[in-house]
């Protein structure tokens, strides 16, 4: 019986540390795997480490993280345990009434307090970037510092500090011989919570960086798109570097009260200076650095805002050295974020969008006409993705990338039979449980209408609620799994036989798995555009459009459609791309015949709301 | 002797409440003096102002004849043992009392000897390098006055330092304390709510009430002339008897006329008569004026309490002769038993 007791307790501490350290653990073994698979490991191999230390985004990603925590860390620390000081001797009142103030931004969601301070930002007119992001995360920091000294505090006797000045201690020396070494554990506990919130902040540095400035979260969520091991080599690294921190903080500790008892104080005070003086340098480096890292050069700057993973990232090098200018480049996850972050004021030169998207902006006259004279590549571009119906006659909008929404199927599961059903292959009882549907409401609703022959852009409620009746009775029949950016990775692996993809992803996925073929159902599809657009705002337009017409130029156009795999709209890079990397694969290759393609329109709130109201009740059994 | 501190027409207000209504008190060289009152009249607050912890709303504080009400604590030639002595737990006996030391920037080999001076002093010889969170009560307030006391203060506050001992220790420590006071020969100013720790240890007793003076005078004075009902309730126990002074020499309380040693009153004037227990004497009724019934006997190890009940009051009497419950009793005492004090309001 207690033999059965003891291993039970074993078994469960087992399970949990299994629970604790298994995703930790696959993340540091397939950091070093030679392939790019998440699934398969090929092979040990250092190239993600070589990756990482070669790509400086990520690079100054992770210097703006270690500084701005390491900032925010010791100005929180200092703040913090001050009030906490100066709050245990105010009246009850005063002191209730703040703590529990205190306690408002603990609780309240991140995504709040990143929006205030967002629009705190924007309505100063403090230009984002690292400042504003250290100045975001010391107030975040401060009030987990408070909470975690003040108890510390009221735990001392009041007359501690009386008793330090009466024995001839200045209030300065009492604060710093008596009171704080009592309250250290508090201090260093305040200080390392501190730390690590600020250190994996995604939500509230999102929202308040820009011109280009991003810590590891965001970086790491803008790769997420396409699956990149660099990011376990990254996510490796921050282990290892919390590990030494951790083993630090426990073991130091332990060996400094072995030390004590062999050496005399005298020594001991010297060193707390040295460590002291060690700190202070520290500090005094990441400011400076801080500082050269906010304002770099005297160079005319662009602000670029693009799609997450939707750029050869050496394109922006070469254009930097080629004008002799800055790019400012930051990334959304997705059209409407990038709106969000327009409307509250934030400075941006050239924007890439969709084509519902453009329209809105040309309506709410966030765009200035494109100078076509100063395109000198215009040339180039394919008759097939000019004049749409987003712009008319091209008047904002330069085209970027294009391509389908189609359905990516296992050749070797689904015969061509059944997928020249179309979309009516989803509701195909033989893939029950064997299918991705696509988690976006927009692109769920596009297939379910063309299913039954409406248009996607319909208004017409009696459609709309035709199509949600499919979606329930598809999600009941067939038990889809609603995925997002994941279903790249997990297609090429072959997880299931039947998807929902972009042509750009379904390309890419072909080329890393040949038994994956893509199919646009001659129901009709959404056929989208992607394009550059100039801001009303922008400060730099003669370097906007010589940016543009960079990106159309063949070689930059074609390195471009290589490294992102979506369909160029470069004529040159456009054939190149079909005899080279993407030879045979019938996804780079736009279906513009479709007679029954369509183009997204831009929908008013009311109807985007009913699709938003429809489609979480979708996703909700 | 010197008068080392003078405290004139003190008065401190926190809030809207004030606790310090005008004190006036001279303190001398060498002198110690109890400052003694229940919780709340204000004896811990003048302690503080003389510290240093707290500014007075009005009045004056002399150090040697110079102001010091505004100097802060650090500058002080005073030092304090506090309450629950608030030594500083993250470092070792020796540590603590070296701390004013160490502020003070001395000699290494001057602290040591100074410590171990100190440690002898209040017998905690090789008690040096001891935690001081896991010494005892008692051992912590030697500690406490061994830091105090190695700074060589011209003055020595301890704020009710023997509060948190139990019984027997507290005696122990009270001998230690005065022989200690004698020993360094400076000025103790000591508070507490105890009027036996007050009484043995004092040169001069303060007693205080609602932030004012009740009296100044020494142990004996207080115990054997209170001034007035609240010193002699609050010191030892008293049986308190409206009265008239007839003329000098003799009073009339309870119906009698009796002789007294008191005089200066006007005659037929309302006084209050304090007759202690310990005083008065049971005896057979034909023996003494007033006389009454035992109503109760408590033993209390030397000596039992008994209260009479008479025919105007209950008297309470300390006696080591017995006399049980109901027995018809006479109370006698004689002249110098009588204390006569003035009548006031409101106690």
């Amino acid at each position: 019986m207690k033999r059965l007791r003891r291993f039970l307790s074993r078994f469960y501490m087992a399970l949990c540390f299994i629970f604790f350290y298994l995703p930790i653990l696959v993340t540091v073994i397939y950091s070093f795997n030679s392939s790019k698979s998440l699934t398969n490991f090929t092979g040990f191999s250092l190239r993600w480490y070589e990756d990482l230390l070669s790509n400086s985004e990520i690079m100054s990603a992770v210097y703006v993280s270690v500084t701005v925590a390491l900032l925010s860390t010791v100005i929180s620390t200092v703040l913090g345990t001050m009030t906490a000081l100066g709050l245990s001797k105010s009246r009850k009142f005063l002191r209730e009434y703040l703590l529990n103030v205190n306690n408002i931004p603990i609780l309240n969601p991140d995504i709040v307090s990143a929006i205030s301070l967002m629009l705190l930002f924007s309505s100063i007119g403090m230009p984002k970037g690292y400042w504003t992001m250290l100045l975001a995360h010391i107030s975040f920091c401060t009030p987990f510092v408070i909470t975690s000294v003040y108890p510390k505090v009221r735990s001392l006797d009041p007359n501690l500090a009386n008793a330090a000045m009466d024995l001839g201690a200045t209030p300065f020396q009492a604060l710093t011989k008596v009171i704080l070494p009592m309250i250290r554990p508090g201090v260093f506990a305040g200080a390392l919570l501190a730390f690590t919130m600020s250190f994996d902040d995604f939500v509230i540095s999102y929202f308040v960086s820009g011109n280009g400035v991003k810590n590891i979260s965001i970086i790491v969520y803008n790769m997420t798109k396409r699956i990149n091991p660099t990011i376990n080599a990254l996510s490796t690294i921050v282990i290892v570097v919390i590990v030494v921190i951790l083993l630090c903080v426990n073991v130091i500790p332990v060996i400094r009260k072995k030390k004590k008892n062999t050496e005399n104080s005298y020594s001991k005070h010297r060193k707390r200076t040295y460590i002291g003086a060690a700190a202070a340098c520290l500090i005094i480096v990441c400011l400076v650095a801080g500082i050269w890292a906010a304002g770099k050069g005297g160079k005319k700057t662009l602000y670029v805002y693009n799609a997450g993973e939707y750029i050869d990232p050496d394109l922006l090098t070469q254009f930097e050295d080629e004008y002799d200018c800055t790019v400012i480049y930051d990334t959304f996850e997705s059209n409407e974020m990038m709106y969000t972050k327009l409307s509250s004021g934030e400075r941006y030169d050239v924007l890439v969008p969709s084509d519902y998207m453009i329209e809105r902006l040309i309506r709410e006259e966030y765009l200035q006409p494109i100078q076509w004279d100063r395109i000198t590549n215009k040339d180039g571009l394919m008759s097939e993705v000019m004049d749409k119906s987003y712009d008319p006659g091209n008047v904002y909008s330069v085209p970027y990338f294009w391509g389908t929404v189609g359905i990516l199927y296992d050749t070797t599961q689904v015969s061509s039979e059944d997928i020249s059903q179309g979309w009516d292959v989803l509701m195909n009882p033989k893939y029950k449980g064997n299918l991705y549907m696509y988690d976006s409401e927009r692109d769920s609703f596009m297939v379910a209408l063309k299913a039954l022959g409406y248009s996607m852009n319909t208004h017409n409620e009696e459609e709309i609620q035709k199509a949600y009746d499919w979606l329930i009775a598809q999600r009941d029949t067939m038990n889809p799994v609603y995925a997002g950016d994941d279903v790249i990775d997990n297609m090429i692996s072959g997880n299931k036989a039947l998807a929902i993809v972009y042509s750009g992803d379904a390309s890419y996925i072909m080329s890393e798995n040949e038994n994956m073929d893509y199919y646009t159902p001659g129901q009709g599809t959404n056929l989208w555009y992607d394009a550059m657009v100039i801001t009303k705002d922008c400060q730099e337009t003669e370097l906007a459009h010589q940016f543009i017409d960079f990106m159309l130029r063949d070689d930059v156009a074609l390195a471009n459609t290589e490294y992102v795999g979506y369909t160029s709209v470069v004529a040159s890079a456009y054939e190149a791309m079909q005899e080279t990397t993407y030879a045979g694969i019938g996804a780079y290759v736009p279906d513009i015949h479709g007679a029954n393609n369509e183009i997204f329109v831009y929908q008013d709130t009311e109807i985007k709301q009913l699709f938003a109201e429809l489609w979480t009740k979708v996703k909700a059994q | 002797m010197n008068k080392l501190i003078e405290l004139k027409n003190l008065t401190k207000n926190f809030e809207d409440q004030q606790v310090l209504r005008g004190i006036n008190l001279d303190i001398y060289e060498n002198e110690f003096l109890t400052l003694l009152g229940p919780s709340g009249c204000g004896k811990t607050t003048t302690l503080r102002i003389i510290a240093g912890f707290e500014e007075p709303s009005d009045g004056q504080v002399l150090f040697n004849g110079i102001e010091i009400s505004k100097v802060p604590p650090y500058k002080r030639e005073v030092n304090t043992v506090f309450q629950k002595y608030a030594l500083f737990p993250h470092m070792n006996v020796f540590e603590n009392i070296a701390f004013g030391l160490n502020i003070k920037k001395m000699d290494k080999n001057v602290i040591r000897q100074k410590v171990e001076r100190m440690l002898k002093l209040v017998g905690l010889e090789g008690f040096g390098s001891r935690d001081v969170t896991l010494l005892s009560g008692g051992q912590q307030q030697r500690v406490a006055i061994a830091r105090a006391l190695v700074n060589e203060p011209k003055v020595l506050l301890l704020d009710e330092p023997l509060g948190a001992l139990d019984a027997k220790m507290r005696k122990d420590m009270q001998r230690e304390l005065k022989k200690i006071q004698q020993e360094v020969g400076i000025t103790f100013i000591y508070v507490t709510h105890d009027q036996e720790e007050a009484l043995s240890m004092s040169d001069t007793v303060v007693v205080m009430n609602d932030g004012e003076i009740q009296q100044i005078g020494s142990p004996t004075d207080i115990y054997n002339e209170p001034e007035n009902r609240f010193v002699a309730s609050f010191i030892g126990e008293s049986n308190i008897i409206d009265g008239i002074m007839i003329k000098d020499y003799l009073v009339e309380f309870d119906g009698f006329q009796f002789e007294c040693v008191d005089k200066g009153f006007e005659d037929n004037e309302a006084i209050e008569v304090v007759l202690r227990p310990e005083d008065l004497d049971i005896v057979e009724p034909d023996r003494a004026k007033i006389t009454g019934t035992v109503r109760s006997v408590t033993f209390k190890g030397v000596h039992y309490e008994i209260l009479v009940e008479t025919s105007a009051r209950t008297y309470m009497i300390h006696t080591t002769d017995f006399a049980p419950v109901g027995r018809e009793v006479g109370l006698l005492f004689g002249p110098e038993d009588i204390h006569v004090m003035c009548r006031m309001g409101g106690y």
